[in-house]
């Protein structure tokens, strides 16, 4: 069994103007040791799902209306408030996009860590203050131990990441997810970050739940890959093969969207853009919810009449479209 | 909107979020000591707390004896504020009538930001249906008239002390704090240090008391000098109402109702406490308004 298996789960936001669907049946499997990465455009999903598994939205709006978020064989969605607050950074840690906003401004940062080591483990001051430094310099900022009495301001975007990953880690989690960990970084810090992430990974066998919309990103580090759209998600391979042999058009559409620097001829030519927007996640499409930007979906297609379900294509890769690129030569075009 | 404040929001949004070097309290010291007005008032503060606290230590006037060959006496070298009408020295007696009224203004004003403060955040924090019948209550409540209540609220428990006035004077006037207080918890929860302090598994009242009541030291401390005149004057009126404090023990309101009688012929016994009254109200409300001044960071650029 997995160590965390999110089944079926429908997030709604009940707002003003109507159920929001932001999560609309995402099954997915994240295996003990291995990074999943999910990745989508803005506003597929990708966030509420994770923030889901902790269970932080805000209810209201946000309800969970269905689905099991089994971590470890327990069902987090039955689970207190107080139980929560237990299993929150010891069992599951979690990374945020903007380390600019993440740590508190008027706490140095030796403060957030002892609390988070106080809070799981009830060390003492001095002993939880030595392990802070300890994970300072494990997460590679420099003069760690001197710099526990600094406040956030006075850290670069990149070391305030690895301070959040510090704390996020503190607890030694069994599973860690990343929301958008590199996005609100210098390109040059991302590479650092990502590979810091899988080193303490891999060090710690912990499993981690990468989110992105970075196809390069997931490229460098999940070894299974999920692509959510409108709330769904429509393709799931081991990363090498999703990457090899793509099959849902709109996987196709974001790998070919990504600029290509060894092909002198796309070099000269504008940048492939998928037409169209994704669709209104408050009253979705009844049918396949990319049919309207999809190149294969046709008028009085059987896309346009009822939803394709999630199907296993070849052993490991789940799509959900009546068009994969390997059955395309059957169907009459 | 003057074009002061306009400069003000526009000089604010170009600012963006820099990098704060120096920290919030010494940019607000630094902008508090600019404004004249407020550190004058803040100087006749800080005299008028020395006055009530060292006047009755070194003065040689019991300010409890009665001497009726001395009553009715005008300012002199012996007596500076002159005498009553039992011959008692004003400028002892005001000065510890001074201690209690102020005593009694800065408990009422703690006691106002504590049931603020709990009722408040808890309201903001929890959200949802908690708040809302919260918020509801308060909105009840926000009709007492703050005199009145107060003056029931005597009447119920019976006695009149120092703690009594406290309870009297706070009782109904908690309702604003609760709800500034609650306003800036709800601004301040959506922080995503919030959020990361929650995801490490922090207990909700740490977060509560760790996280998010620190930030909103600013907007309490503002609280307590905008409070401050509208309890002392509270306790003034009912002093003079003869509902205060017991005598021989003095207020500036009930010295002032003693004055009342003899009013004409010998105005300074109850002009005396009067002015120490309107004083007093007159620099916290100046000191407020420096303070809200000095802890906005919108006003930076003055």
């Amino acid at each position: 069994m997995a160590l965390l298996e999110v089944s079926d789960l429908k997030t709604h936001f009940f707002t003003r103007d109507g159920v929001v669907r932001a999560v609309d049946g995402v099954s997915l499997a994240v295996e003990a040791g291995r990074t999943l990465g999910i990745v989508g455009e803005s506003g597929c999903g990708k966030s509420v799902t994770a923030l889901s598994i902790m269970r932080l939205l805000p209810t209201p709006p946000a309800r969970i209306v269905s689905g099991s978020i089994r971590f470890d064989g327990r069902d987090l969605t039955s689970l207190s408030e107080r139980e929560l607050e237990d299993v929150r950074g010891r069992e599951i840690g979690m990374v945020f996009q903007d380390p600019m906003t993440a740590l508190n401004p008027t706490l140095t940062i030796g403060t957030q860590i002892v609390e988070v080591l106080q809070r799981h483990f009830g060390l003492d001051r001095r002993p939880a203050r030595r392990r802070a430094g300890e994970l300072l310099a494990e997460v590679g900022i420099p003069r760690a131990h001197e710099r526990l009495d600094d406040y956030p301001h006075r850290f670069s975007g990149g070391m305030r990441q690895r301070v959040g990953i510090a704390m996020a880690i503190a607890c030694e989690p069994r599973l860690l997810i990343a929301d958008e960990p590199t996005t609100a970084l210098d390109v040059t810090v991302q590479a650092q970050v990502l590979d810091l992430l899988d080193d303490l990974r891999r060090e710690r066998r912990m499993a981690m739940l990468l989110i992105t919309h970075n196809m390069g990103v997931v490229a460098e580090s999940a070894d299974d890959v999920a692509v959510m759209y409108a709330g769904q998600i429509v393709e799931q391979a081991p990363a090498a093969e999703l990457f090899s042999r793509p099959e849902h058009p709109y996987t196709e559409a974001l790998l070919s969207a990504l600029p290509d620097l060894e092909d002198l001829e796309a070099r000269r030519s504008r940048l492939t853009a998928i037409p169209g927007r994704p669709p209104d996640l408050v009253d979705p499409p009844a049918a396949c919810r990319f049919a309207a930007r999809c190149p294969f979906a046709e008028r009085g297609d059987c896309c346009v009449l009822e939803p394709p379900a999630l199907r296993e294509l070849r052993p490991g890769h789940w799509i959900r479209s009546a068009h994969p690129a390997s059955e395309r030569h059957l169907s009459p075009v | 909107m003057s074009a002061v404040q306009i400069a003000g929001r526009i000089a604010g949004v170009d600012a963006g979020a820099p990098i704060r070097q120096s920290s919030l309290w010494q940019d607000a010291w630094r902008r508090y000591v600019r404004n004249r007005g407020a550190v004058a008032a803040g100087a006749v503060f800080l005299v008028i707390l020395a006055w009530c606290l060292v006047a009755p230590l070194v003065s040689p006037h019991d300010p409890n004896e009665v001497d009726f060959t001395n009553a009715y006496q005008g300012p002199s070298w012996s007596h500076p504020f002159g005498t009553d009408q039992f011959g008692r020295d004003l400028f002892t007696r005001a000065a510890l009538g001074g201690r209690i009224s102020i005593g009694i203004g800065f408990g009422a004003t703690l006691a106002i930001l504590g049931i603020g403060v709990v009722y408040g955040s808890v309201s903001g924090f929890v959200g949802g249906k908690l708040d809302n019948g919260l918020m509801r209550f308060l909105d009840a409540l926000y009709g007492l008239p703050y005199l009145p209540f107060a003056i029931l609220a005597l009447a119920i428990i019976g006695t009149v002390n120092f703690w009594t006035m406290v309870v009297a004077l706070s009782i109904a006037s908690w309702f604003i704090t609760a709800r500034v207080v609650r306003g800036q918890i709800i601004t301040l929860k959506e922080n995503d240090y919030v959020r990361a302090a929650k995801a490490v598994g922090v207990r909700w009242y740490a977060v509560l008391g760790r996280h998010l009541l620190p930030n909103t030291l600013g907007v309490l401390v503002i609280t307590i000098f905008l409070e401050l005149p509208g309890v002392i004057l509270g306790e003034a009126f009912l002093s003079f109402l003869g509902l205060g404090i017991n005598p021989p023990d003095a207020s500036w309101g009930s010295m002032a109702q003693d004055g009342r009688d003899a009013y004409r012929a010998h105005p300074h016994i109850i002009i005396i406490p009067s002015l120490a009254i309107a004083t007093l109200v007159l620099c916290a409300n100046f000191i407020a308004d420096g303070l809200r001044d000095a802890l906005d960071p919108r006003t930076k650029e003055t």
